[in-house]
């Protein structure tokens, strides 16, 4: 299957291959997102779908190969740096701090979006009191658009797995990101939750405009909410296409379900 | 927030005590109130870096010490105003943290406590050597300012300063740069995916912890007037440690409270033993303090993490505005604040 090129991609990743000590985690991995699209990322255990996220991120620095935002070449950049264009992710191990308040996390994420500064932020000055309400009105607007409004006052600590993975979501689209990257979202919720989770992430694509990376272990919603759908093995891209032709690739089916299987779901 | 008549009442009761035990005290302890105020302002200090930067320091007691010879040095040497005094002890205090700070980026957990010590011994046996700056064996002469000449005077003078940098942290908290400074504390990777400058931010509470203990030291200076080198060891940025995690790292009023019982102490120790001939007394001097002090940090580690601030956790949460009841998960918050708590 040939690899698609855009003409415009946001996010490009270029044959980026990383190695710890004697493991090749990502060998020559080729990734395009383009404007308002949903990417879906597939792969067994052990795929390299998180340490291409760290490497798109920039905690892992790549052996080899680019990534470029925007056009920009940012494979040298510190995490913020890549944070502050506009790239946000969620971790596999939720992403929050855990000694503050849902309403609290939501009002650090925005960091980036605070315009006084710091020792205005101090000494309380009228504009950054006015800012600071405007910070919080619009963390409860994020909260009430990923459905967690009533949970503004818990603390981190307490709240369920599945909560706490919505949480971090709403935090990151607190900071106001163009690409979304979530890694395994939906880990520890039903299949309802998981079905409403992904009509969220088409909203988020159509009415705020925001192009998104998924890796999910729950194929059939991957394949139903993702435009285009990457798929890696063993560190290797193996497969790339729109859902319904990585879902009768009959290699995919192999890598995911053994010898025998010839279509996914 | 709302402050009901009955908090503002509790509020005012602190005021007045602290606005009266200056009076009550014997005049012969009124400088141990002095000290007291000076160890709370450090305590804050420290509470910035471990509290809510999440770091360590074992080497504060060199930022005091910069802080009261470089406010000696512009009092006696440069005749400045001690208003002046205090800023130059401030800046220099920053400046020491942003070396010290540039150092301990590189380094965490147990390697940043030998570098903090190392820190600590290097100013002592170097900067704390330099004899115009110091005054040698002699000791740097510190002068009080003129409306605050007598031991009460000054002692209001160092609550009074204390009360700012409570103020000051109380702004910190709620600030943009403190819910960086705390967010990369929980998790540095979170804070840098969500746009936070790592590096700055830690840097940032370096600097704001060097200063709040450079203003220390220039308070400190002019408690007995004179200071030496003796008097910024080892020993002492161990205290400030101890009364850090015995207060409960993360929260001011526990800090602060922490600070002044290691600042009193010696004194309790040294009057009980001197007053009650009776069987524990007559065996504790002054020299059982860091003995003492070990035992309560024993103490405070196995049975409340959260120090002081977790003893009180009913009280400081109604203060606060809240109901008078323990909020257990900021329980949590306060035990993960500690550097001890954390891998």
């Amino acid at each position: 299957m040939p690899a698609r090129e855009l003409t415009d991609p946001l996010l490009e990743v270029d044959s980026v291959s990383i190695r710890f000590g004697g493991v090749q985690a990502l060998a020559d991995v080729a990734l395009q997102v383009g404007p308002n699209e949903i990417v879906g990322i597939l792969g067994p255990n052990g795929a390299g779908k998180t340490t291409l996220f760290n490497c798109v991120s920039g905690f892992y620095s790549p052996t080899r190969g680019h990534v470029r935002l925007f056009g920009e070449d940012v494979t040298e950049f510190k995490p913020e740096a890549r944070a502050q264009r506009g790239l946000g992710r969620t971790f596999q191990q939720v992403g929050l701090v855990r000694s503050f308040t849902v309403m609290e996390n939501l009002v650090v994420a925005q960091h980036m979006g605070v315009r006084s500064n710091g020792l205005a932020s101090i000494v309380g000055t009228p504009a950054a009191r006015s800012e600071e309400r405007v910070l919080r009105k619009r963390a409860e607007d994020v909260l009430d658009f990923m459905g967690i409004g009533d949970m503004r006052d818990r603390r981190i600590a307490g709240l369920p797995y599945g909560t706490l993975k919505m949480v971090e979501v709403a935090a990151v689209l607190a900071t106001d990101p163009s690409i979304l990257m979530l890694d395994e979202p939906l880990a520890g919720a039903s299949g309802e939750e998981g079905s409403a989770f992904c009509d969220r992430v088409e909203q988020m694509r159509d009415e705020l405009g925001i192009s998104i990376i998924l890796i999910e272990h729950h194929v059939p919603l991957v394949l139903r909410t993702s435009d285009y759908v990457y798929v890696l093995n063993l560190g290797t891209p193996l497969a790339e296409g729109l859902p319904e032709e990585i879902r009768d690739n009959a290699e995919v089916a192999v890598a995911y379900m053994g010898e025998g299987a010839s279509t996914l779901a | 927030m709302t402050v009901r008549p009955s908090r503002l009442a509790a509020f005012a009761g602190i005021l007045a005590l602290l606005l009266l035990i200056p009076q009550i005290v014997p005049v012969l302890y009124v400088n141990v109130i002095s000290r007291a105020a000076v160890y709370g302002i450090l305590a804050l200090s420290m509470n910035v870096l471990v509290g809510y930067a999440g770091q360590a320091s074992l080497g504060h007691a060199a930022f005091l010490g910069v802080g009261a010879f470089a406010s000696g040095y512009a009092l006696s040497e440069l005749g400045m105003p001690f208003g002046a005094a205090v800023v130059v002890a401030a800046i220099v205090g920053m400046v020491a943290a942003l070396v010290l700070g540039g150092v301990a980026l590189r380094v965490s957990g147990l390697y940043l406590a030998l570098v903090t010590i190392a820190f600590g011994l290097f100013a002592q046996e170097t900067l704390f050597n330099i004899r115009f700056l110091t005054g040698g064996g002699a000791g740097q002469v510190a002068p009080r300012p003129s409306l605050f000449q007598g031991d009460v005077a000054y002692t209001y003078l160092c609550l009074g300063v204390l009360l700012l940098v409570l103020i000051f942290d109380w702004r910190l908290v709620a600030s943009r740069p403190g819910r960086a400074i705390q967010a990369l504390r929980d998790d540095e990777r979170v804070a840098a995916s969500w746009g936070i400058n790592v590096t700055g931010h830690k840097l940032m509470a370096f600097v704001i912890s060097g200063a709040i203990a450079g203003i220390g030291g220039a308070l400190f200076a002019s408690i007995e007037q004179i200071v030496s080198k003796e008097d910024f060891g080892l020993s002492l940025s161990i205290t400030f440690l101890l009364m850090t995690v015995v207060g409960g790292a993360g929260n001011r009023w526990g800090v602060v409270q922490g600070g002044i019982l290691f600042a009193v102490l010696p004194t309790i120790l040294d009057r009980t033993h001197a007053n009650f001939h009776v069987f524990p007394f007559t065996g504790l001097t002054a020299t059982w303090e860091p003995a003492i002090g070990a035992i309560l940090l024993l103490l405070t580690l196995t049975l409340f993490p959260g120090g002081i601030a977790q003893q009180q956790g009913a009280l400081l949460s109604w203060l606060g505005g809240g109901p008078f009841k323990r909020d257990h998960d900021a329980q949590g918050a306060a035990q993960g604040g500690g550097m001890g708590a954390r891998p």
